[in-house]
């Protein structure tokens, strides 16, 4: 079943048909809630934001994907318990398994391997420090993989918005990495 | 790596996404969350309120009663998620089950506050005539087939009330129960109507009930003194003697109060239904 007729079946009220969609972007909807900063309320933060999806789904615009629709919802639920929290919509993740120096996707070389740890660790601290705003854009380009179209809809901005603030969070964060060498 | 290639915009974009891919973040499983999503939209699109669609709900639906199939078990009206209900038991995701929480025996005291174990998510716990309310990190509602209470058995009301440690008390509003049963050695007393299951246990010296609840709070309820759990959660028996908490059950909507020394659970009803029968106990 495509997303397409996923949607048009729950729509008509079917909870079979919208469990395959749940079930599709489960995943992808944890990872934005994270890195968005929902910390420890990720999980809650999706279910709501999946209730809140079928609530909504008249409102979806057939035709278009639904992946950065829902991811919208995510986003919005996630800042919303970011802002009644009253804190920062940090980036609270850690950096997972270390990659394998010799493995497949890593760096060829094991003293590349050793510097690429250590780079990553930096690059991720200064992606941190980022104003929200920007953060987000990295987020969701890089990290989430998003395209800048699907950026700007899951953001709730423009498409220029979304270019101007990823311009100005690569031109930050190559000075600080660059930063890093010197010092 | 080399300095130089900090100056190119592309590697700096690449060493991004390579630093994403190994963020790592967890989530449970897919099928979970599938899961646990359409237990919330199954309860918010049946009649909740419908006093006829919970039926099965009060006493067929919980443990010890000769309806309590695994169909009725699951909603507030079987009729409602019909296939959902048929699910195996045992895959639950026991996420608000797992650290086994620290049972005080507080009697009619209302607590709110942190708890200090367990999901950062389990927002409070309230305590409240021998019930136990944990609100804020529910997992899915559980899915397991209704089990009695220890010890128990089918009893006249007579002799409930021989045998119970507090005074039995029946409303008025519901007359004489159709079933009345005996558990943990009079520690619990449950009296059935048809769709409305009333337990009545001794409230005063410890925990008897756990709840899982998700959001929101229950609602209180000035007019007895009591407590309203607007929506289905997980419910379990604590023993009499501490002890493990028995298998989570799902419970339709609640009052809870209290009634001299008894606490009192009433499962069935709407709340304003509840209500005028909390009224009419004596």
């Amino acid at each position: 079943m495509d997303d397409d007729e996923a949607v048009t079946r729950a729509l008509a009220g079917d909870l079979d048909a919208y469990e395959v969609l749940v079930t599709r972007y489960s995943a992808v909807a944890h990872r934005t809630a994270s890195l968005l900063g929902a910390a420890d309320e990720t999980e809650d933060v999706v279910q709501e934001a999946f209730v809140k999806a079928f609530r909504h789904l008249k409102g979806f615009r057939r035709g278009s994907s639904f992946r950065p629709w829902l991811l919208r919802i995510v986003a919005n639920e996630t800042h919303d318990l970011t802002r009644s929290r009253g804190r920062r919509s940090d980036l609270a993740v850690r950096l997972g398994r270390e990659r394998e120096p010799y493995g497949p996707g890593g760096p060829g070389d094991p003293q590349d391997a050793v510097m690429d740890a250590d780079g990553r660790t930096r690059l991720l601290e200064a992606v941190r420090a980022l104003p929200d705003r920007d953060r987000e854009a990295v987020v969701c380009r890089y990290f989430l993989q998003l395209s800048e179209a699907e950026t700007a809809e899951v953001l709730g901005v423009r498409l220029g918005t979304v270019k101007s603030r990823t311009f100005r969070a690569l031109r930050r964060l190559r000075e600080e990495v660059s930063r890093e060498h010197l010092g | 790596m080399s300095t130089s290639d900090d100056d190119d915009p592309e590697a700096i974009e690449a060493r991004l996404r390579a630093l994403g891919a190994d963020l790592a973040v967890p989530a449970p499983p897919p099928a979970d969350v599938a899961r646990a999503v359409r237990a919330r939209l199954a309860d918010a699109a049946g009649p909740v309120r419908d006093g006829d669609g919970n039926t099965e709900s009060g006493p067929g639906g919980q443990r010890g009663s000769r309806r309590g199939s695994r169909r009725g078990s699951r909603q507030g009206s079987p009729g409602r998620v019909p296939r959902w209900s048929r699910r195996p038991a045992g895959r639950r995701p026991r996420v608000a089950a797992a650290p086994v929480a620290v049972l005080v025996a507080v009697a009619m005291a209302v607590l709110l506050g942190a708890t200090p174990q367990g999901r950062a998510a389990v927002a409070s716990v309230l305590r409240f005539a021998g019930v136990e309310i944990h609100v804020g990190g529910a997992g899915p509602l559980p899915t397991g087939v209704p089990s009695p209470l220890p010890g128990e058995r089918r009893v006249t009301l007579e002799e409930a009330r021989r045998t119970a440690r507090f005074s039995v008390a029946v409303p008025s509003a519901l007359g004489e129960p159709a079933d009345v049963r005996l558990a943990d050695g009079g520690r619990v007393v449950t009296l059935l109507w048809p769709g409305v299951r009333l337990d009545e246990f001794d409230g005063t010296l410890g925990v008897v009930w756990r709840k899982e609840l998700g959001e929101p709070w229950p609602e209180q309820v000035d007019a007895v003194g009591g407590w309203w759990i607007p929506r289905p959660h997980g419910v379990s028996y604590v023993p009499a003697g501490g002890g493990e908490p028995r298998e989570e059950q799902v419970a339709g909507p609640t009052l809870i109060w209290q009634h001299k020394l008894a606490g009192l659970r009433l499962e069935g009803p709407d709340r304003a239904e509840a209500v005028r029968i909390a009224l009419s106990v004596r």
